[in-house]
């Protein structure tokens, strides 16, 4: 495993996420590697938080990365960062996965973390610094426990307002506000973080 | 729509986390093509989405996930970024052209062709026995392409105790990876979701039909284009429909 990120063509781990998607349309698999490197934990993470399963989260992260091998020349850069896009594609796949099981998680027990756990690599990516990641965990933290829940329900399991509504027994008016509230005091927070 | 001057700010974070209701998000999404300045609200609460998974939970991948991941993609042709580029069509028969330049695979590939042909006329005949309506066995429900997708067609397989079905798929194209294929049992003017799928890039699927209720309860059956893992109404484009 590391013998393979060693072999690693240096240029491939400094590209750009732009340039790497333009690597892997051209058919180099080294680049695909690079962009795991850098994106995988944080597909298998969000996997893992939607289906709970180590074995789906894993499918949904290979399924991921193989549509990025087979569908890289279809990025549009205009429409969002690569990142976003690749979290987009992941989020959908494990919320599929959730809905194809039938599974309607009890407790909706999310774990938002507040800090940096000890678990955190030690060395962080380049998209994913220590200080960055902070930040949001810090904003998330901030926010009223009720709006984290709700988000959490949107983000994670793909409920729509209804369903959240249903799911808390909590009035439809409130879910959508708490919802709203949340996104816009995230958006206010984390604007500076680009 | 509950916003000041008809825009939809408000109602933006929901239908960037999805969870709007399929009228509602039709709406929004009427009002975000023609208004810019609600389209750049819109991307700032997509940079935000794309954020909120970093303050989640985060568990390690397995080591051996990578390697499983690459060698499935070297082991898979990779699709040329550029269509072909304008080379002359060459027509159908031009391999046959070739077949005197060289014997010994030109025998090969006739009785090949041969091998093909009586195959297909023993699938053909097979095709003509199935082909009514309910047979012993199984219920078949064609569908047709729908607007611009005419030549697509579809076929539902369903056991004769209705419990289980399939869904083949020729010739719809393929989608972006954001997007899906989604199947609706219709009864009544209720769609029901009857699961998502995407195909080949030949434009062919195979979709196994996961319902609660005996498929033979529904009326038709209709396809249509989804955000990937599908909404919880139809929102998109039908492209395929059909009924009993």
């Amino acid at each position: 495993m590391k013998a393979d990120r060693s072999s690693l063509l240096p240029a491939y781990t400094e590209m750009d996420d732009a340039a790497l998607l333009q690597a892997i349309t051209a058919g180099q698999s080294a680049a695909l590697a690079a962009l795991y490197d850098r994106y995988g934990r944080l597909v298998y993470s969000l996997a893992m938080n939607v289906l709970s399963e180590p074995a789906a989260a894993e499918e949904v992260t290979q399924d991921v990365f193989v549509q990025v091998w087979d569908k890289a020349s279809r990025y549009d850069g205009q429409l969002g960062k690569v990142s976003s896009w690749l979290i987009g594609i992941a989020r959908n796949r494990s919320i599929d996965g959730l809905r194809r099981r039938n599974a309607r998680p009890e407790g909706h027990q999310m774990l938002w973390e507040d800090g940096l756990s000890t678990n955190d690599p030690p060395v962080e990516s380049q998209v994913e610094t220590a200080e960055r990641k902070g930040r949001i965990r810090q904003a998330m933290a901030r926010l009223p426990q009720e709006q984290r829940d709700a988000l959490a329900l949107a983000f994670f399991y793909g409920y729509t307002h209804q369903e959240i509504a249903a799911a808390r027994g909590e009035p439809l008016g409130t879910v959508k506000t708490r919802i709203r509230l949340a996104m816009q005091k995230l958006r206010q927070e984390l604007g500076a973080i680009k | 729509m509950p916003e000041k001057k008809n825009h939809v700010v408000d109602w933006l974070p929901a239908y960037t986390l999805g969870s709007l209701e399929a009228e509602e998000k039709q709406k929004v999404e009427q009002h975000l093509s023609e208004c810019a300045a609600c389209r750049k609200e819109l991307r700032s609460y997509q940079a935000v989405m794309a954020q909120i998974p970093l303050a989640a939970r985060e568990y390690a991948p397995p080591p051996q996930l990578r390697t499983a991941i690459l060698r499935q993609v070297e082991g898979r042709p990779h699709p040329s970024p550029a269509a072909p580029a304008a080379s002359p069509r060459r027509p159908w028969y031009a391999p046959l052209l070739q077949l005197n330049r060289q014997p010994l695979w030109g025998i090969v590939s006739l009785l090949l062709i041969f091998g093909l042909l009586v195959s297909n006329l023993l699938l053909w005949q097979r095709l003509q026995q199935l082909q009514s309506p309910r047979s012993d066995h199984f219920i078949q429900v064609p569908l047709a392409g729908t607007g611009s997708l005419s030549t697509a067609s579809g076929l539902i397989v369903i056991s004769a105790n209705g419990r289980y079905g399939t869904l083949v798929a020729d010739e719809l194209p393929t989608l972006d990876p954001s997007q899906q294929y989604q199947l609706w049992l219709i009864r009544d003017d209720q769609r029901t979701d009857g699961g998502t799928f995407s195909v080949e890039d030949s434009g062919y699927a195979v979709h196994y039909i996961h319902s609660s209720e005996p498929l033979l309860q529904y009326t038709a059956f209709g396809v249509t284009v989804e955000p990937a893992g599908g909404s919880p109404g139809p929102t998109g484009e039908k492209v395929l429909g059909g009924s009993f």
